[in-house]
């Protein structure tokens, strides 16, 4: 530890900063050692593999598991520059480390230590494999029905395939649409009965009832235990975790004197990695996309303003000229103008009164009353209902789209009469 | 038949979708099991999950009390009767009496007085439940009929037990007995009060104590740690963007790289803004202007559209630049693109736990359906566009002639514009000569 200037300020923050690292290290899941720590920014080798472990349980966006720990080093190592790389890392020393944990331990301290200045790294852990004592609902829609994990690869689809084959497809999955709207309403229909039923029960007044979960565990006593493991281990990792933010300004005053041990990186293009050949085109599909509609639409606007400039100009030669007339323009120009900003911050801000992201925690109540910070089903109602008939509109719209683009191509043919399936 | 790329990529595309509807289903299965198990009869303390069957149990000395009884058994009977009448009024005075901690219910399972045990783990039986190993068969069967709303009854069973084994006597052939039990209990049925079920008896649960000390802990934690978050003090803030700044000079590079989550969430917004921007040209596009005024104005908004799109346009190609100089970085682990919070951008995370209140069963399954279906909507308009992509421009390029374009005709026109709901018939009208 370093002791070596002599006042008591220096004193007290030698003592602050072990603890410090021992707080983070313990808000983090499988956190070393506040001598790892120590060691890295040394840049001692024996230091290097725990921080690749670390960083790899961190960036991995999968809920740890056994299946996390058996990846080999090497791959770890990988995954973790990948990440970083992609989350926009700028020291290019990070990409040119060994994989194989032999050295690279200040470099690696400085990525996490990048990582945690960013973002509230252990708060986002923790809530990651929180422990749901309620019956939770998610208002946001972010993860809807997205799978997770890559996509399992499919033997079948190898060659050509007949347009019947997608068509049945669509047909499977809109069956499998039905079902889970069934499923799903069983399923509200008996939490609600469960609520119900344990009014009354629960010690906290403002829940009233007990959930599933705690149902569940008067039921099941050994799982009741477990349940009570897990609660008491994320309270301790949770009181790490206000330690650590106590703390915090002691680590930041050491990481910038590990900083300064570093050398200066010349500014060379560094070569790019080689990664993982994982999914090539997540995201690059969805811009292509954008841009494919986006120029549709520039088309469509394109000749439909020409037609009604003209049309205007012709128009406005003939009306006369005054002020009250470019006084009217004028104000016509502003009001659009007005209109049209409005639009533009509907995208540019995301959704500005947005319901937190995170899951609820879903609660019956006969009045329906709710505090400040809670949210009432009814108001969620009405948002998810404006959703849904804005999404409504935008499919319409394409279906239209196409049944014109359809009936251009396929109407020119003589000889064939087109008889579409009767209206809903 | 579709080229091969293509088929791969909408074969891809609709599985992705249907792992997707499947893990959901998955979840939602496992959810309902769960709320299936707790309506029914269970027993809160034990793990107690069956009922004895009947047919094994007859194997010893005891006749099948199908036929009539023997005066002694009808003693018995009674005297059984009597216990069961007297257990419910006990208990029934012990409930009134008050409440008391669920957590010596749990520790009754070290004790003797629960079966339940017995039923589930018969290995432990033995040694846990000692010299009453033999008498808690046939009690189960006293026990499935007079199951205690809390199992704090227990305490007091005993006593009826002892009774009634020393009116039994050392008659304790496991089977008979408990099948003689479940006779004779169902004889005495009016009396005696039926299984615990949550619609009965739920309100009457209480959490352990432990359990309630750890959760009420655990919510404040959560909420102390959201308000230091919100109050984050102005030297960790300082210091970190200090850090930020350093490292970055540090790295030779003094602009920061544009990161794939960032190309990612911009695109998403573009997204957006594409739609937005299509439903109002569609709006005004429609809309019939009555006099100049709106004309003009109607004239203004498109030609602002306009600009506008060219602007998103021009945004995309500088993203797509940037995004070519530096190669597309793949995703690490997983998928991110929609596992990431894309909504988490803008809001902050809020840590402490939230409640969302709702009023009745037919509101929450308003919510729930509505929530799927804005989902789902959101998988079926990027289906049409994916599909969009990759049919249209096959029937404009493929030879109209042969039954085999007009089958790709008939399944574009069902996929794309009647979301594969329905079919149009086409009819070939040759002209006779």
């Amino acid at each position: 530890m370093r002791r070596r200037r002599v006042d008591p300020a220096a004193g007290a923050r030698a003592g602050a900063l072990p603890e410090a690292i021992a707080a983070l290290s313990r808000s983090l899941p499988s956190g070393p050692s506040p001598e790892i720590f120590r060691r890295a920014k040394f840049d001692r080798p024996e230091a290097t593999s725990a921080l690749w472990q670390l960083l790899f349980r961190v960036l991995s966006p999968l809920p740890a598991g056994n299946a996390l720990a058996s990846i080999a080093l090497e791959v770890q190592a990988r995954l973790v520059k990948s990440a970083l790389c992609s989350q926009g890392y700028p020291r290019p020393a990070l990409a040119q480390l060994p994989e194989d944990g032999s050295q690279g331990s200040r470099e690696l301290l400085l990525a996490l230590s990048w990582l945690l200045a960013r973002g509230p790294v252990p708060e986002q852990m923790l809530a990651q494999t929180r422990v749901p004592l309620g019956d939770e609902m998610t208002v946001c829609q972010c993860e809807a029905l997205a799978s997770l994990g890559p996509p399992a690869p499919h033997m079948e689809a190898e060659g050509p395939v007949d347009v019947r084959r997608v068509q049945w497809l669509m047909g499977k999955l809109r069956f499998r649409w039905r079902q889970l709207v069934s499923s799903q309403q069983e399923q509200c229909a008996l939490l609600s009965k469960i609520h119900l039923y344990t009014r009354g029960c629960h010690s906290d007044q403002s829940l009233g009832h007990l959930s599933v979960t705690e149902a569940e565990m008067l039921r099941d006593p050994e799982g009741g235990q477990q349940l009570l493991r897990t609660l008491e281990h994320e309270n301790r990792r949770l009181e790490a975790v206000l330690a650590w933010r106590r703390a915090e300004p002691v680590f930041w005053q050491w990481m910038d004197t590990v900083l300064g041990t570093c050398a200066p990186e010349a500014p060379a293009a560094a070569s790019q990695p080689t990664f993982l050949p994982w999914v090539p085109e997540c995201g690059d599909g969805e811009l292509e996309l954008v841009v494919r509609e986006l120029q549709t639409l520039e088309e469509e606007l394109r000749e439909a303003v020409e037609r009604r400039r003209v049309a205007w100009e012709a128009k406005a030669r003939g009306c006369g000229r005054g002020p009250e007339w470019s006084a009217a323009r004028r104000a016509s120009r502003e009001t659009v103008e007005k209109e049209l900003g409005a639009l533009q911050r509907c995208w540019e801000q995301d959704s500005g009164p947005a319901p937190a992201h995170g899951p609820y925690r879903l609660v019956r109540r006969e009045d329906g009353a709710a505090g400040d910070r809670d949210l009432r089903a009814a108001e969620l109602i009405r948002t998810l209902r404006s959703q849904e008939a804005c999404l409504e509109a935008v499919l319409r719209q394409l279906q239209r789209q196409c049944r014109q683009e359809l009936a251009r191509l396929a109407g020119a043919l003589p000889g064939l009469i087109w008889i579409p399936p009767p209206g809903r | 038949m579709l080229p091969a790329d293509c088929s791969r990529r909408l074969v891809d595309e609709l599985q992705g979708a249907l792992d997707a509807c499947a893990q959901r289903q998955l979840q939602l299965e496992q959810s309902l099991r769960v709320c299936r198990r707790l309506l029914q009869a269970w027993e809160p303390t034990g793990t107690w999950a069956w009922e004895p069957p009947p047919e094994p149990e007859t194997n010893e000395e005891d006749p099948l009390p199908a036929c009539t009884p023997s005066p002694q058994d009808l003693k018995e009977l009674e005297f059984l009767t009597r216990a069961l009448e007297k257990a419910v009024g006990v208990r029934r005075g012990i409930t009134k009496a008050g409440e008391r901690n669920k957590a010596p219910s749990l520790k009754s399972r070290s004790i003797v007085t629960s079966p339940g045990t017995t039923a589930s783990t018969p290995p432990q039986s033995p040694g846990q439940v000692g010299g009453h190993a033999s008498d808690t068969r046939p009690t189960k069967g006293l026990r499935q009929t007079t199951v205690p709303a809390k199992g704090r009854p227990e305490r007091r069973l005993p006593s009826v037990r002892d009774r009634t084994r020393a009116g039994i006597g050392a008659r304790a052939p496991r089977s008979g007995a408990g099948l003689r039990n479940q006779h004779m209990a169902s004889l005495a049925a009016p009396q005696a009060p039926e299984a615990f079920t949550l619609k009965e008896k739920g309100h009457l649960l209480r959490l352990p104590a432990a359990f309630r000390k750890a959760a009420s802990q655990n919510s404040s934690l959560w909420v102390q740690l959201s308000s230091m978050q919100t109050s984050d003090s102005m030297d960790a803030t300082a210091a970190k963007t200090q850090f930020l700044q350093n490292v970055q000079t540090t790295s030779g590079r003094s602009q920061p790289r544009l990161s794939a989550a960032e190309v990612e969430a911009e695109v998403r917004r573009l997204q957006k803004a594409c739609s937005l921007l299509r439903l109002r040209v569609r709006e005004e596009l429609s809309a019939a202007p009555m006099d100049w005024m709106q004309e003009y104005r109607c004239l203004l908004t498109l030609e602002g559209l306009q600009a506008m799109v060219g602007q998103c346009l021009q945004r995309l190609q500088e993203l797509r630049a940037a995004v070519a100089e530096q190669p597309p970085l793949p995703c690490p682990v997983g998928r991110s693109p929609r596992a990431l919070p894309s909504c988490g951008g803008g809001a902050e995370p809020t840590w402490s736990p939230q409640l969302l209140v709702y009023s009745s069963t037919q509101e929450l399954q308003t919510l729930a359906a509505l929530k799927l279906r804005v989902a789902v909507l959101d998988q079926q308009i990027h289906l049409e566009k994916v599909l969009m992509a990759e049919l249209l421009p096959l029937v404009s390029a493929a030879q109209p002639e042969g039954p085999s374009w007009l089958t790709l005709c008939r399944a574009a026109h069902s996929l794309l514009c009647e979301g594969g709901a329905r079919v149009l018939t086409i009819l070939r009208d040759e002209p006779v000569d």
